[in-house]
């Protein structure tokens, strides 16, 4: 790798800045307390397909690993438990083994933010208005050339839209055994995958690329619970209350109900970690202080992430995060 | 030649759906559920347009071996651009529709590399970058002194470039064929 100066970017650099600016304006306006967080700890939580940066710290002697964090969760929800109320950070975050391209980095800005008392429904709707507050103060721009709205979503559920781009039934897309027939009569390899991989794998190719291409931004809602993360689940025992959305085809953040039952949150702590271990991942200390304070009580709350770099991409009209950076390590 | 699709770059040709298809990008991408995935653009070179594919970064996939052959440019009719490889003097055809927009920079007679599977042309390798003298330019407006100020000139292909004001008609320029943007004089 190699340090690069690009100079030439000051202009989209300086619609970063004025991006970066209109968030926290939005965020204080709206009574959401501003996080200073580290980003060097000395656990994090089980995932296993985040791969992390691992360091040591030495002193007197010893030596004492720490990690960068892939994401601020692990401090945020923290601070719910502890009663900090509606909160946001906007910061670095770290993600190992996945390599520099047009919409990633290993070193990227994460806008990530809490609001008590709402579900992801509702998390849509302040989403969308801080959508609106940006594009008040910058004028984001489609890729084809036309102004990108943010007057309203366009919304899908995950059923309807694997029905209308990829002409995946709702009973194929929830049943494993009739997913896959389907996935290998459309010419998929299926052998040695999941449903999780197979799933991603449509969903980059066949759905993705018609999302936020109309004028607005897609809101997908209501994912299969296998790729429920940390959302709940809804009454249907089947989808889980989780939301992402795209803007000329490129996904820019997402957000969920938050799951806060600890002992379920424990068994995807056990079940992450021996996938993990299975997968020769780096072998962190697993944070269990996190799982304490769940066990506390998490408030009901919605979470919601953003790649930030993403989002500028829109305001700036660019293509590529390096576009944005005045310096880029490549 | 089997590899990960995870390693798959830009410029490399696969099969997909039967078909041969040149890698136009090729990227790394992690859904955050669900192993990583290569994102891959890929042109068909049949009927020359682009399909996107996601693969799976640990899918094996097969990689053609295809030979690189310097040939030279010799003209051009309505739908095809002729090459002719230089020690066994035979011809190759390829579509404009194919290699595209680049081609107005081609000039008669200029060596370039063609790339071939089963002794059947596939496409060419671009060159990076072509020279070509200006035949048609306005002079620059008196008084215009704003900085990276440019004029539209034409080039000996017949093709448009944007150049900065002080370059004259004679002049030869080097120019990025894919981009279309002028790179320097010559």
């Amino acid at each position: 790798m190699k340090i690069q100066t690009t100079i030439k970017n000051l202009d989209n650099y300086k619609i970063y800045l004025q991006v970066e600016k209109s968030v926290h304006e939005f965020f204080e306006q709206n009574n959401y307390l501003k996080v200073d967080l580290p980003v060097l700890s000395p656990a994090l939580i089980p995932e296993s397909y985040l791969e992390i940066f691992e360091t040591k710290f030495n002193y007197l002697g010893k030596k004492e690993k720490l990690y960068l964090t892939p994401s601020p969760e692990i401090f945020l929800k923290r601070l719910l438990v502890a009663g900090v109320g509606n909160c946001y950070y906007l910061g670095r975050a770290y993600r190992n083994s996945e390599p520099n391209s047009d919409w990633h980095n290993p070193e990227f800005t994460m806008l990530e933010f809490y609001k008590l008392g709402i579900n992801y429904l509702e998390m849509a709707e302040e989403v969308l208005k801080l959508l609106q507050f940006i594009s008040k103060k910058c004028h984001p721009r489609s890729s084809r050339g036309s102004s990108a709205s943010f007057n309203h979503w366009e919304k899908f559920s995950v059923a309807q839209a694997f029905k209308k781009f990829a002409g995946i039934k709702e009973k194929e897309l929830f049943k494993e055994k009739l997913f896959f027939n389907k996935a290998k009569e459309k010419g998929y390899n299926i052998e040695k995958t999941t449903y999780e991989d197979l799933f991603s794998q449509i969903m980059a190719t066949e759905i993705e690329p018609n999302l936020g291409i109309r004028g607005c931004s897609t809101l997908l809602f209501d994912y299969p619970k296998q790729m429920a993360s940390l959302a709940k689940l809804n009454e249907d025992g089947r989808t889980a209350q989780r939301c992402e959305f795209y803007i000329n085809g490129l996904e820019i953040g997402g957000f969920c109900t938050e799951l806060n039952d600890h002992n379920e949150q424990q068994k995807r702590f056990i079940f992450e970690s021996e996938k993990r271990k299975k997968n020769k991942m780096i072998d962190h200390t697993i944070d269990k202080g996190f799982i304490k304070a769940l066990k506390y009580g998490l408030p009901f709350c919605t979470g919601a992430g953003i790649g930030f770099e993403r989002l500028v991409m829109i305001f700036a009209n660019v293509k590529s995060i390096d576009k944005l950076k005045l310096i880029n390590i490549i | 030649m089997r590899v990960n699709a995870g390693n798959l770059k830009k410029g490399e040709f696969v099969t997909f759906q039967g078909e041969i298809c040149q890698v136009q990008k090729a990227d790394f991408y992690s859904p955050g559920k669900g192993s990583a995935l290569m994102k891959a653009r890929l042109k068909n070179l049949i009927t020359a347009k682009n399909v996107e594919y996601a693969y799976k970064s640990n899918e094996q996939i097969e990689v053609l071996d295809v030979t690189s052959v310097d040939m030279q440019y010799i003209y051009k009719d309505q739908e095809n651009l002729y090459f002719m490889d230089e020690r066994t003097f035979n011809q190759s055809a390829l579509p404009i529709s194919l290699v595209g927009d680049i081609s107005r920079f081609f000039k008669e007679g200029e060596k370039m590399f063609v790339y071939m599977y089963n002794d059947k042309p596939l496409t060419i390798r671009p060159p990076m970058s072509v020279r070509l003298k200006i035949t048609e330019a306005d002079d620059a407006a008196k008084g215009d002194t704003v900085s990276g100020a440019k004029k539209p000139v034409k080039v000996e292909t017949g093709a448009t470039v944007m150049v900065p004001i002080f370059v004259k008609v004679g002049e030869t320029i080097s120019i990025n064929p894919e981009t279309g943007e002028y790179t320097g004089r010559v």
